[in-house]
């Protein structure tokens, strides 16, 4: 087991930068993921680490050795691929014992260490057992049960998920952070999913077009979001526009819709600056007539336009004056008594509003 | 400068690239070069010249051959489309009865040895045939089949199988749903097939017409048996070069130029404008098969299983005919051995000469082509098209030409190989590798690249995983290549008869001469080993074959 470095890794396709001058130091024993949408350069990334694609510039370390320039069959990797990518000519303690094979370990170790690996994955006297015999859950076992068992450095996962059906990537998810806590395995995990991500890593990069974008721990990448990039990426959110009216030393005025609010300023922020204001549905809440909003609270008046029951949760569209809308869910409450057309109002925390200047565009 | 750095994974497609480069540059390109050369410069090499084309191109003899390889090419391409489009239609959306044995019987032509077809002919409608000297003696007059006439249709018996087998596959990946969509909005059938169906094919069937073109351009057997003085571009080039009287290589090579003008530029065309352009519309829903009223459907079936078995006829007379008595030219109707005892006294060193020379060079191709198909499949750039291009190439070079080339080359100076057997492996090897590079890269396209992604990550080289885990996940593809190499090898006649030399004659070359002499008997009886040394192997080995690899032959 060991850290993994990467310092200025540089990767393109034809003209396309796939991943941009990332540095990056991934900690002995973390659990950490990438994330991002669909050619954001995760992939890319992951691929780098493993020796599957090229550096262009840049170095990788495992520990203090550096890897960039070994082939991958030398770099001591477990990894687990989209697709399983069992061996179809080879029974499950064929597969499991491929890479031992490789290492030449003697023959008895091999079937104790297949054994062993099989247990570990909950498929005991599975071994014999071909591939095309087993459903998609088992064979992602079999193939976690494989990059561990030669006891890798490193162990990475490319979307290992995304091939199972809803309910099974949950429990394989929590399966497999179960297993990387148990084994204290350095291990770098590849997903779109952000619920995935959150669920699982210790810590998490949000990548978008070759860049980190955010790194961070899930709970600072969800409620704290570095960019309108990650805020949108990241779940559902409310992304409100914001004018600065008036700045006041520390203090702005920014304005929504008709309603003026004072927030800490940004510290570039003039007059006439325009922002994004972003506030996760969950973070709002009704306030009932006659109740008073908290201190530290932020105050909106909206127009219900539609309410939606999902079991554990409701959802409410709303409108803000100038007709912008507003996303708010409540979990486990009774229906609001509003119909569409009522006016409400709605607060939140100012802790859970991120404020983004808006690109010059 | 950064110093000259090989990433680790680019190694081994880089090695094998770099092997397979240097085979076809020393056995492929610089040959075709030598002819190429041969045809512009002066006979004793020293300068450049046009005289040989104005000498050949001013005779109307050879104007008149290039004239006719064309138009007998054309008209053979339009006649098997016309033949084998009803049969695609009937065979992709009828309920013909036993339409699998019906499949397979349809690809036989294609491992047949096409002159043993066009001796058949001869024997049964030629000059002194069975079938005309029955009917003369019945009074009816019986047209000549010489020529033009014989040579299309032996032709058209033979290569329909190029239009078929990409039709049939063109057909059933037409989404249904297209078709269900033209008659939601008002179209009869018959108009839904014209307008949707056959454009979405049209891209298969032309270019199965265009690989048509380019066999009957290239090939020799049939015109050679069949052409009498008829004047065909491949036999003229060999004719030229052999040269009972004098030698003639400048304007063998004139011929042999234009012959690879003529085939590469058609070759172009087919995989640049043609092959690249199918309109795969992701056969989600098999289209169901069509029923027909009963004397339709009979017509129908009666049609397809006509066609099948009538171009197998001329292989089913040939082994009929071996078990009959020949005294010189002269049939005589009584069971006799005599002409399987005649080939084997006198032409067993040329049958194990077939066999060994098949054997090795189906090996060395599948040796070449395994690894270089895999390199297609798997890595992308401007050097491994230029590999993709120049391992098709021989598909498109006649044997004829390819083995002039060849006897040009290695005649004299550092590597001399005429006369021996390498040559003749060599000269089989290019010729086959266009259908094992693309055999096998068809297979590795269906192995999921991340399996050997996965060897290579826990810890087994990228060698030792192709060895150890692609191969064997390709070896029924394998197998199956180099059973069709070799069948096809065996009855390889365009390319041995420039090379072969005394000790080194095939089975071919004796049937060939066979021909040529009056020894029909021992011509019968070696084109009815041919027949069986091509389908034995491939009865065998039926269930590793896929009918449609079978194109690239």
């Amino acid at each position: 087991m060991s850290s993994i470095a990467i310092e200025g890794a540089r990767r393109s396709f034809a003209s396309v930068l796939a991943v941009r001058d990332i540095t990056l130091k991934i900690e002995d024993g973390e659990f950490f993921t990438l994330l991002g949408p669909s050619g954001c350069g995760k992939t890319t990334l992951l691929r780098l680490i493993a020796g599957f694609a090229e550096l262009e510039a840049g170095r990788i370390s495992f520990g203090d050795t550096r890897i960039d320039r070994l082939p991958p069959h030398r770099r001591n990797i477990g990894m687990v691929f989209q697709n399983y990518a069992i061996f179809p000519n080879l029974t499950v303690a064929g597969n499991v014992a491929y890479g031992l094979k490789a290492r030449h370990v003697a023959r008895a170790d091999v079937s104790r260490r297949v054994e062993e690996a099989l247990a570990l994955v909950r498929l005991i006297g599975l071994g014999e057992r071909w591939p095309h015999q087993l459903s998609g859950g088992q064979l992602q076992r079999v193939a976690i049960a494989r990059a561990l068992v030669i006891r890798p450095e490193v162990l990475l996962l490319d979307e290992p998920l995304s091939n199972l059906d809803a309910r099974l990537r949950v429990d394989m998810r929590g399966e497999i952070r179960h297993l990387q806590q148990r084994l204290g395995i350095t291990t770098v995990y590849v997903t779109h999913d952000q619920e995935e991500a959150l669920a699982v890593s210790q810590r998490i990069a949000v990548m978008e077009a070759g860049r980190i974008e955010q790194l961070g721990s899930p709970e600072d990448v969800y409620r704290q979001p570095a960019s309108l990039f990650v805020a949108r990426f990241m779940g559902t959110t409310n992304v409100l526009a914001g004018i600065v009216a008036a700045r006041d030393g520390e203090r702005m005025h920014v304005r929504i819709a008709t309603t003026t609010i004072s927030l800490p300023a940004l510290h570039d922020a003039r007059d006439g600056d325009r922002l994004h204001l972003c506030v996760r549905p969950e973070a709002l809440r009704i306030v009932r007539n006659g109740e008073g909003t908290k201190d530290g609270e932020i105050a909106l008046t909206a127009t219900m336009a539609n309410c939606e029951f999902i079991g554990p949760l409701i959802r409410l569209d709303l409108a803000l004056s100038d007709g912008s809308p507003l996303k708010l869910a409540m979990l486990d409450r009774p229906l609001p008594p509003a119909a569409a057309g009522d006016r409400i109002t709605v607060a939140f925390p100012l802790d859970r509003l991120s404020i983004f200047p808006q690109a010059a565009t | 400068m950064r110093p000259l750095y090989l990433a680790p994974l680019a190694r081994l497609p880089v090695a094998i690239g770099a092997i397979a480069f240097l085979f076809l540059g020393v056995f492929l390109v610089y040959p075709l070069w030598c002819v190429l050369s041969a045809s512009v410069l002066t006979a004793d090499g020293s300068a450049f010249t046009l005289q040989n084309y104005a000498r050949v191109l001013s005779r109307t003899y050879y104007r008149a051959s290039i004239f006719n390889s064309l138009t007998i090419g054309a008209v053979a391409s339009l006649t098997t489309t016309l033949i084998a489009l009803p049969l695609a239609f009937g065979i992709a959306r009828l309920e013909i009865r036993g339409k699998l044995v019906l499949i397979g019987l349809a690809a036989l032509p294609l491992i047949l040895p096409s002159f043993v077809g066009a001796y058949a002919l001869l024997l049964l409608f030629g000059r002194s045939g069975l079938v005309t000297q029955t009917l003369n003696a019945w009074g009816i007059p019986i047209g000549s089949i010489y020529g033009t006439p014989g040579i299309v249709l032996v032709y058209t018996m033979t290569l329909y199988p190029y239009v078929l087998l990409p039709t049939v596959a063109g057909l059933k990946a037409v989404d249904r749903s297209v078709e269900e969509a033209a008659e939601s909005l008002g179209s009869t059938p018959a108009r839904t097939f014209r307008t949707v169906t056959l454009p979405l094919v049209a891209p298969s069937v032309l270019s199965g017409a265009l690989l048509v073109l380019i066999e009957t351009l290239e090939n020799f057997g049939v015109p050679a048996v069949l052409a009498e003085d008829k004047t065909i571009l491949a036999v003229e080039a060999y004719k030229l070069f052999i040269g009972e009287t004098a030698t003639n290589p400048g304007a063998a090579a004139v011929l042999g130029s234009l012959l690879i003008a003529l085939t590469a530029l058609i070759l172009l065309i087919q995989r640049r404008y043609v092959a690249g352009r199918s309109f795969a519309t992701g056969a989600r829903s098999i289209p169901p098969p069509i029923r027909l009223t009963a004397p339709w459907h009979t017509l129908a079936t009666l049609y397809c299983w006509g066609v099948v078995l009538l171009a197998l006829v001329p292989f089913f007379a040939i082994l009929t005919l071996s078990f009959l008595e020949f005294r010189g030219p002269v049939l005589h109707r009584a069971f006799s051995l005599g002409n399987y005892a005649e080939l084997w006294s006198t032409a067993r060193g040329p049958l194990a000469n077939t066999l060994i020379l098949a054997s090795l060079a189906a090996g060395l191709a599948a040796l070449i082509g395994v690894p270089v198909g895999w390199v297609l499949a798997r890595t992308r750039s401007s050097l491994t098209s230029v590999l993709d291009v120049l391992s098709t190439l021989p598909f498109a070079i006649a044997g004829t030409v390819l083995a002039i080339g060849l006897v040009i080359a290695f005649n004299s100076g550092g590597l001399v190989l005429t006369g021996g057997w390498l040559i003749i492996i060599i000269a089989y090897t290019v010729r086959k590798l266009p259908f094992t590079v693309r055999a096998s890269s068809a297979i590795v396209h269906q192995i999921d690249p991340s399996l050997e992604e996965a060897s290579v990550s826990l810890g087994v080289s990228p060698l030792v995983t192709f060895l150890r885990l692609t191969v064997p996940l390709m070896l029924g593809g394998i197998v199956s290549g180099l059973v069709l190499t070799w069948v096809t090898l065996a009855s390889e006649l365009s390319s041995t008869v420039v090379l072969y030399s005394g000790p080194w004659r095939t089975l071919t070359v004796v049937m060939f001469q066979a021909v040529e002499g009056t020894g029909a008997g021992v011509a019968v009886a070696a084109a009815s080993v041919l027949i069986g040394i091509a389908l034995i192997p491939v009865v065998i080995a039926y269930r590793l074959l896929r009918a449609n690899e079978l194109s690239m032959l």
